[in-house]
């Protein structure tokens, strides 16, 4: 057994690999530096944060590494850190400028349960307004776009900002479309009611009624892997009685379909006869490899019709 | 006996020493020139400094990852010509720093990872060997296929097992993992590819298998597969060593279940576990054998356990010590996600999922006495006498192996011992280390305790390599050990290939 003495960062790395087995960027690349274990035995060995861009860059951050570690090494908090070290790209720390002053002047938050889109969201009204209706619940008009996108690229976060983000997010219950936001509104808010934009359609049985055994759902990582041990069974009641195969590995570990190639290796093997995403990021992704339709969960109900059903 | 033969037996941990570097500019010159990167970095090198065990350290002066049986034949010639120790690693899970360079080039076969083809009408799989078990059962699994038998650990990886034999909780029924090669693509200390199998260059295939790296890289395996089936698990808990393992020899001897092994908390709770693939078989077995064993129950057990520390209430820790054992382990064997309708469906997950969990540490050491069915039982008694001594908190592992009499000269030098018919059984010894610190030379002292039992009973070992190597003349006799030593001098004249390990 694992001692719990030890501290939970990249020192307590021992090297068992389980790590890899998870991770799409080592699967990419077959490369033992691009691994999360890679990360930390470089550090342990001395490597600058600067020798570990390439790597850093690679990673997706979608947090299959940290329920597995059987140190539990807060791997994907790792990753985060080290790149706050790594000179962000101009169009990144732009794009993080924008969102910034976008947020600058919010309008005030509607009472209630307050959905925060994220940005790959929000770049899609029509389907914005599906999920606000199907969940029947207000949107924030500041939903942290640009906190999401520092956490991403390791870009700084100013106190007050953030203070003043979380304020008024306070005491509510909350629907997060942006999964590394998520993770991190679990540690900033501790005893929040918090759902994963995935996990809240999930709910509601106007689309649990539709999806059916043959269609491939696609987990969305990051949501899942920050709340590993109680979406598991979420998840798996999902599967159970839908019949529908789902992107987790084995070890009910969430592929992400970060890019084409993880997309084509999830469905290599496999014939479903559509692909159901909880990410808009990735319903583009999939329509790229995939000759099935590629759905988002919210358009598989009608619009109002869980309203209706309500 | 030959003068080294007592090499590595002193009481203290035997590491083997370090590689000069001659030559190694030149070797790194031939392989950039060929386009091979060989990363020389404290940080890549770094990454491979131990293996599972993590009591033997060594740094290789690069590694190389496989990238194709090309690469790796281009490697190993240059390797030959300029003199450059290779040590080829998998997933790393040796104890004994078998997968620890200590200098020269270390290949990581990992890089060599994808499955190249399914057949399910022909039941075969051909793969590149530095696949883990567990990438290849992903593929599988999506094709309602699964593999016949692997080791409970999920990062063990193809051709690393295929070399040494791997060992499943249905190897007494299926025999060894490496029994459902079929042939293999192999990359020769020298450098050619050859593809190998019982009909075609069969004395490499026999030499390969089961031949801990000594002949030849293993690139791509073509394994037997099944259909994949979920798992019907039971288990039967013994207060005694010697009747659980009478009842899982019973129970091998008859064909009476598809899967079987002990698991032990210490040797106050033993554990046999019994698993089918049908529940045909689980009804035939209910019918026919159940009753004959002498195994209780969880509940039943725990009433037993109850009687027993009452009566001793001055063995009330280790009661204490069950309990918390018993709280932390059982329900990770019972996952919900891992069971459906009552039955397992990822046996190598749920095992290796509480292996790293509860028994997995930093440090592992883990010796194991193999023999034939019937000294078994006295290697267990001894065995377990042995951690009783050493440490305070320890698990068995025992499983049998069922043994194909036409793979017998695959067997010759290896984890069977050669006076096995049958089966042959494994126990292995791990203490729970926990927060515990112990020096090296404990560890040692206590592996070598255990191994002497072997070289007093005539039996072998699964890990008798790397620091455990000066055992090996011991166990086998010079003339065996003389014969692979000429023949290793005959395939590898260099002897770069897994240098360390056995000779």
């Amino acid at each position: 057994m694992y001692s719990t003495a030890h501290p939970r960062d990249y020192p307590a790395c021992s090297g068992c690999s389980l790590c890899r087995l998870v991770c799409p960027m080592w699967r990419s690349h077959r490369d033992p530096r691009f691994s999360p274990e890679g990360l930390a035995k470089a550090r342990q060995n001395g490597a600058a944060v600067t020798e570990l861009a390439d790597v850093l860059d690679a990673c997706v951050l979608c947090g299959a590494c940290d329920p597995v570690c059987p140190e539990n090494i807060d791997l994907g908090g790792m990753i985060m850190d080290l790149r706050r070290d790594v000179p962000a790209r101009p169009e990144q720390a732009a794009l993080q400028t924008g969102y910034r002053k976008a947020a600058a002047a919010p309008d005030a938050a509607p009472a209630g349960a307050l959905l925060l889109p994220g940005a790959a969201l929000r770049a899609d009204a029509g389907l914005l307004a599906r999920v606000l209706e199907l969940l029947g619940i207000g949107c924030a008009t500041d939903d942290g776009a640009d906190i999401a996108l520092a956490l991403e690229i390791g870009g700084a976060i100013d106190p007050g900002r953030r203070r003043s983000f979380l304020d008024m997010l306070g005491g509510r219950t909350l629907v997060v479309g942006d999964g590394l936001l998520l993770r991190e509104l679990r540690h900033w808010l501790p005893g929040a009611r918090l759902q994963g934009l995935g996990e809240a359609l999930g709910n509601l049985g106007a689309i649990r009624r539709r999806i059916a055994s043959a269609d491939f759902y696609v987990v969305e990582a990051r949501a899942y892997h920050a709340d590993h041990e109680r979406l598991v069974a979420h998840y798996d009641a999902l599967r159970k009685e839908s019949g529908c195969s789902m992107n987790l590995d084995l070890q009910r570990i969430a592929i992400p379909g970060c890019d084409e190639a993880e997309a084509s290796w999830m469905l290599k093997g496999r014939r479903p006869a559509r692909i159901l995403v909880e990410s808009p990021a990735e319903r583009e992704v999939f329509r790229c490899v995939a000759g099935v339709p590629v759905l988002h969960l919210a358009e598989l109900a009608a619009p109002n019709e869980e309203m209706h059903n309500a | 006996m030959a003068p080294d033969a007592l090499q590595g037996i002193v009481r203290q941990q035997t590491n083997a020493a370090r590689w000069n570097g001659a030559g190694w500019p030149d070797f790194v010159a031939a392989l950039c020139a060929a386009g091979v990167e060989v990363a020389e970095s404290a940080a890549t090198r770094g990454i491979f400094a131990t293996d599972a065990g993590g009591t033997a350290y060594g740094l290789p002066h690069g590694v190389v990852v496989a990238r194709s049986a090309a690469q790796v034949a281009g490697l190993l010639q240059a390797a030959q010509a300029h003199r450059v120790p290779v040590t080829v690693r998998g997933g790393g899970l040796t104890t004994e720093g078998e997968s620890v360079a200590y200098g020269g080039v270390l290949l990581d076969m990992t890089g060599m990872s994808r499955v190249l083809a399914i057949d399910a009408d022909a039941l075969t799989v051909r793969t590149e060997a530095g696949i883990y078990w567990h990438g290849l059962a992903e593929e599988l699994r999506r094709a309602g296929l699964d593999y016949l038998s692997a080791p409970l650990n999920m990062t063990s990886s193809v051709g690393g097992t295929l070399g040494v034999g791997g060992i499943d909780v249905n190897s007494a029924r299926l025999g060894c993992s490496a029994d459902q090669a079929i042939s293999l693509q192999v990359v020769t200390p020298t450098g050619e590819i050859v593809e190998c199998s019982d009909s075609e260059n069969a004395e490499l295939f026999q030499r390969v298998i089961l031949g801990y790296g000594q002949f030849g890289v293993i690139t791509e395996a073509t394994l037997k597969i099944r259909p994949y089936t979920p798992l019907s698990m039971h288990y039967y808990y013994y207060s005694t060593l010697r009747s659980a393992i009478e009842d899982l020899q019973m129970l091998d001897a008859n064909d009476a279940s598809d899967y079987s092994g002990i698991l032990t908390i210490m040797d106050c709770a033993v554990n046999l576990l019994v698993a089918f693939d049908s529940s045909e078989r689980e009804a035939a077995f209910k019918a026919n054998w159940e009753q004959r064993l002498r195994g209780h129950g969880e509940f039943g057990f725990a009433l037993c356990m109850a009687g027993h520390y009452a009566l001793r209430p001055w063995k009330a820790g280790e009661a204490l010590y069950l309990l918390k054992r018993k709280q932390a382990v059982f329900p990770e064997f019972r996952r919900p996600e891992f069971h459906r309708d009552g039955r397992m469906e990822d046996r190598t997950v749920v095992f290796s999922r509480a292996v790293w969990k509860h028994w997995g540490s930093r440090n592992m050491v883990i010796p194991d006495l193999a023999t034939s069915a019937d000294k078994f039982i006295d290697a267990v008694e001894r065995g377990n006498a042995v951690c009783r001594k050493f440490f305070p908190h320890y698990t068995l592992y025992c499983v049998g192996i069922k043994l194909r009499p036409e793979h017998k000269p695959h067997y010759e030098m290896s984890c069977v011992p050669p006076d096995a018919e049958g089966w042959a059984y494994g126990c292995e010894f791990e203490p729970m280390i926990e927060d515990a610190v112990y020096s090296r030379d404990h560890f040692q002292s206590f592996k070598n305790a255990i191994y002497d039992i072997g070289v007093d009973l005539g039996a072998s070992y699964y890990r008798f390599g790397g620091m455990m190597k000066g055992y090996i003349r011991r166990v086998f006799g010079d003339a065996l050990v003389d014969k692979h030593l000429a023949m290793k001098r005959r395939a590898d004249p260099a002897m770069i290939l897994n240098r360390d390990v056995i000779f």
